[in-house]
């Protein structure tokens, strides 16, 4: 590796596609300063950990469906408790308007109120991973991944490098 | 004694002030929480002068918090053994008196102030010398030498002396000329 210049961007174009990294899984809010990696405080890594790969990325461009889980999980959440949206809403704002009428119509009378409540916050939150979709489809979302390796070290990913897989696209929409 | 040096806290930040301000509401959110404390390595936290450097955020699990590293330069104030300090006398009791210099308090005994000051009891409670020329009592300004701290982790806490010499009254609010 010693003969490899620092080069963080274009020394993956050619990198087979690996298999999904399914752990270790950091999500990162981005910030406005670009800096050195600095060591964040640990929750439980080591000192040893906490070197950045200085090399051209070695693991796969695409996005796995369990980064994609996490990212919309935490953006959804981070949006719910008012987080700023990065996108333009067209109508997904209001939670009560969406699509409940239907839905309400398929209960039957007897699982009354209380489901109904229950789907109601299911519904808000419905909402709230919609408007994450919608920004993961922008790439707007303002995290990056950080994908621990085996032997401890780790590779930044920003959402916006990321490739999100085609056979998500019905819910994620064309990339 | 005072010292400018450069701390680190980690803060965390509620989603909604990820905005365009985040830097603003973090330092803003930071002064508030850090100014003023004590820890007792590093004495009261007076005031925040500057940020040196914020990290990069990491999203806590479950909560949607974010926490960013921010590396911050301050003044702080660690009172030292044999320093000395002008206080303002807060209480006065036969055991001795208690006074503060800004945040801290320091406690005088009665055995550390010069033996021709006595106890006078009364309404205003004060230690006077034989002639009268010297009293203390509450809001005197005194100065005294730290012979003793006691440093926990959120306190700080001294034991003050007053029998030396240049030690004693500075001003006296109830001394009428």
């Amino acid at each position: 590796m010693a003969d490899e210049d620092y080069e963080m961007d274009g020394g993956y174009e050619d990198e087979p596609v690996e298999p999904e990294l399914d752990e270790g899984v950091e999500v990162e809010e981005e910030n406005n300063n670009e800096e050195a990696p600095d060591p964040l405080e640990g929750e439980g890594d080591e000192k040893q950990e906490q070197e950045p790969v200085e090399r051209p990325r070695k693991t796969s461009k695409y996005m796995t469906k369990y980064e994609r889980a996490r990212i919309l999980g935490t953006r959804a959440l981070q949006i719910s408790m008012n987080a700023p949206v990065m996108v333009e809403l067209e109508g997904e704002t209001d939670p009560l308007e969406v699509k409940c009428c239907e839905q309400q119509s398929e209960i039957n009378m007897l699982k009354c109120c209380f489901i109904l409540c229950d789907l109601k916050a299911l519904k808000s939150f419905s909402i709230t991973l919609q408007i994450a979709m919608k920004e993961l489809r922008e790439r707007k979302i303002p995290f990056t991944i950080r994908r621990y390796l085996p032997d401890g070290s780790y590779e930044d990913w920003g959402v916006d490098e990321l490739i999100v897989e085609d056979s998500w696209k019905r819910q994620v929409g064309g990339q | 004694m005072f010292f400018h040096i450069v701390l680190e806290r980690n803060m965390q930040l509620h989603p909604r002030h990820f905005g365009r301000d985040l830097r603003d509401k973090l330092v803003s959110k930071l002064m508030k929480d850090v100014e003023g404390t004590c820890s007792g390595r590093h004495g009261f936290i007076v005031a925040i002068t500057g940020i040196e450097n914020v990290g990069k955020g990491l999203i806590r699990d479950g909560t949607g918090f974010v926490t960013f590293p921010v590396k911050y330069q301050c003044v702080v104030f660690r009172p030292f053994k044999g320093e000395i300090v002008e206080a303002v006398v807060t209480m006065v009791n036969k055991m001795g008196f208690f006074a503060e210099a800004g945040p801290v308090q320091i406690f005088v005994s009665n055995h550390l102030i010069p033996d021709d000051m006595e106890f006078q009891s009364g309404d205003v409670p004060n230690y006077t010398t034989s002639d009268g020329s010297v009293k203390i009592q509450k809001e005197s300004e005194v100065r005294l030498k730290i012979i003793g701290t006691r440093v926990d982790a959120t306190e700080i806490f001294c034991i003050g002396t007053i029998k030396d010499d240049f030690l004693g009254v500075i001003s006296d609010p109830g001394a009428n000329p």
